[in-house]
């Protein structure tokens, strides 16, 4: 069955570098070391961003707005819980914002149509689809569309959930430690958003 | 374990998030349940299908993100300062002389502390060398001996005859990110614009700084500049937008020669249709004939149609008799 992403999520900082004296560093207001911790964190941050929103420009704009808040925060941060779990907290709760307010304004869609047929915004991605099969691009188009109203039909919380589940690899139980909730309150959004897609996409498995 | 239990299982099944126990259990109600294997089933290839959507953020767009929030991150401390009053930071400690920083290096270092002192000052001339851009940065910042800066091994090499047995000469090249700002018409600044403009790993670079520069092309070194990129930028891009600072120019004889060039031998249709605007911009009889050469011999139909309106503005056929 599956497993967790391979090395979906988690620090890349080298096992030499103590987590925690970056962090006392980044308090002391060493720019440097605030660097590092970026680094170390900030690949699987914007994965979940662009993965989550579908447009590079709010993941663009999520990406700066939770490091800044940890910039601008860290000096709160008291070491009660893994970094990771508060730099998710800070980026699932803009996320959610922001799925929230598309949920109000009916966000445009990843694919739209155009003249010259269905156009997927997300393509400047890399992605690894085959390019050269037109076969498979129209398949994979056409799932595409499919998983993105899927996907839409979820409610923002569900949404996150899966996301953090699926594509970041992230375990249930951590899952609800960074959104605030219990670990079988997340379970609950696991299985109502897996639910919804397979009654969406049923016929395109 | 029933059917309904079971497929509320699924997915934390699919997931990893059984406990063994429950995990067997599952598995064994799988084997003798057809409806609910389809189930399972019908997880995996929904599963399968989302993994052909996942996204992978690109190298550029994440080293855009980092460059954008550290730009942020120091403008901020620039204005109002860390937030919590945190000590001060290592590159905000007043500058030391170079001589006191030696002398704070050099009593630690025993018997070594002359030779390696010395090896050391060839080392700082080094740098200050690779790092000052004369008279137009600022005097070099010591700051770039701190740990923080980027450094890598260039050579190492036993050191001078005559030196101590042992002793080892090691150059390092060090960067370090730095903010210079100026006038586009001082010279120091134009000359590292100059410079940036032939950044050949850099098309945006050179990009942004021939379109900075174009406003300063009655400056000769600039003119230069902007023949040279109009030419030989591999990006169109670039040389478009070299061309376009050239526009005064157009009747200059060496400017039209270099774009008589451009106009034969560039392989961008877009920049050969520039370039015949720029050129027929300027009334000049000894256009003639060169634009019936390059109607004979271009085979992109929009720039051929763009010459011969070009020759019917100036009375002439478009062919050669």
């Amino acid at each position: 069955m599956a497993q967790d992403a391979p090395g979906a999520v988690g620090a890349r900082l080298s096992p030499k570098l103590d987590e925690a004296s970056l962090i006392r560093a980044v308090q002391r207001g060493d720019q440097d070391a605030f660097e590092q911790l970026v680094r170390a964190y900030d690949q699987s941050v914007l994965r979940l961003a662009v993965n989550l929103l579908r447009s590079q420009e709010d993941a663009r704009d999520v990406f700066q707005e939770a490091f800044l808040r940890v910039f601008r925060s860290i000096d709160s941060f008291r070491f009660d819980c893994s970094f990771h779990t508060w730099l998710y907290r800070i980026v699932t709760n803009i996320c959610l914002d922001y799925l929230r307010k598309r949920k109000v304004r009916k966000e445009e869609p990843a694919v739209v149509d155009t003249p010259e047929g269905p156009l997927d915004r997300m393509n400047d991605f890399e992605e690894e689809a085959a390019h050269a099969d037109p076969e498979r691009n129209m398949w994979n188009r056409q799932l595409g569309q499919r998983i993105e109203g899927a996907l839409g039909g979820l409610t923002p919380r569900e949404r996150m959930v899966f996301e953090l589940r699926h594509y970041q690899g992230l375990r249930l139980r951590n899952i609800g430690e960074i959104l605030g909730t219990s670990e079988e309150a997340a379970k609950n959004c696991l299985f109502r958003a897996t639910q919804k897609m397979r009654a969406v996409l049923g016929d395109f498995q | 374990m029933n059917c309904e239990s079971v497929t509320k299982l699924i997915p934390l099944y699919f997931y990893g998030e059984l406990p063994p126990d429950e995990e067997d259990s599952l598995e064994q109600h799988l084997e003798t349940c057809a409806a609910c294997a389809r189930q399972a089933e019908s997880q995996r290839a929904l599963s399968a299908a989302l993994d052909r959507r996942a996204l992978e953020p690109s190298a550029a767009l994440l080293a855009e993100c980092r460059h954008d929030l550290m730009r942020a991150v120091y403008r901020q401390s620039a204005i109002v300062g860390r937030v919590g009053n945190p000590p001060p930071i290592d590159h905000r400690r007043p500058h030391k002389s170079l001589p006191a920083i030696l002398a704070d290096w050099l009593p630690s270092l025993g018997p070594w502390r002359m030779p390696l002192g010395a090896s050391a000052l060839l080392a700082l001339g080094f740098v200050t060398a690779r790092l000052t851009a004369p008279g137009a940065a600022g005097p070099f910042s010591l700051a770039s001996l701190t740990p923080d800066v980027i450094s890598s091994i260039r050579s190492v090499q036993p050191a001078h005859d005559g030196s101590q047995p042992g002793e080892v000469q090691i150059v390092l090249d060090e960067t370090r990110r730095r903010v210079i700002s100026g006038q586009l018409n001082d010279s120091n600044i134009q000359r590292l614009m100059l410079d940036a403009a032939h950044d050949e790993n850099n098309p945006a670079v050179r990009w942004a700084s021939v379109d900075l520069l174009r406003s300063h092309s009655d400056s000769s070194p600039v003119r230069e500049l902007l023949l040279n990129r109009v030419a030989e930028d591999p990006n169109a891009g670039v040389r478009l937008k070299a061309l376009d600072g050239l526009k005064s120019y157009t009747g200059d004889p060496e400017v039209r020669k270099v774009l008589a060039q451009v106009l034969v031998h560039d392989d961008n249709p877009g920049v050969r249709i520039a370039v015949v605007d720029a050129l027929t911009a300027h009334a000049d009889d000894k256009m003639v004939g060169f634009l019936q050469g390059v109607v004979g011999k271009e085979d992109d139909t929009y720039v051929r149609r763009r010459c011969m309106k070009a020759l019917e503005d100036m009375n002439a056929s478009a062919g050669t008799f």
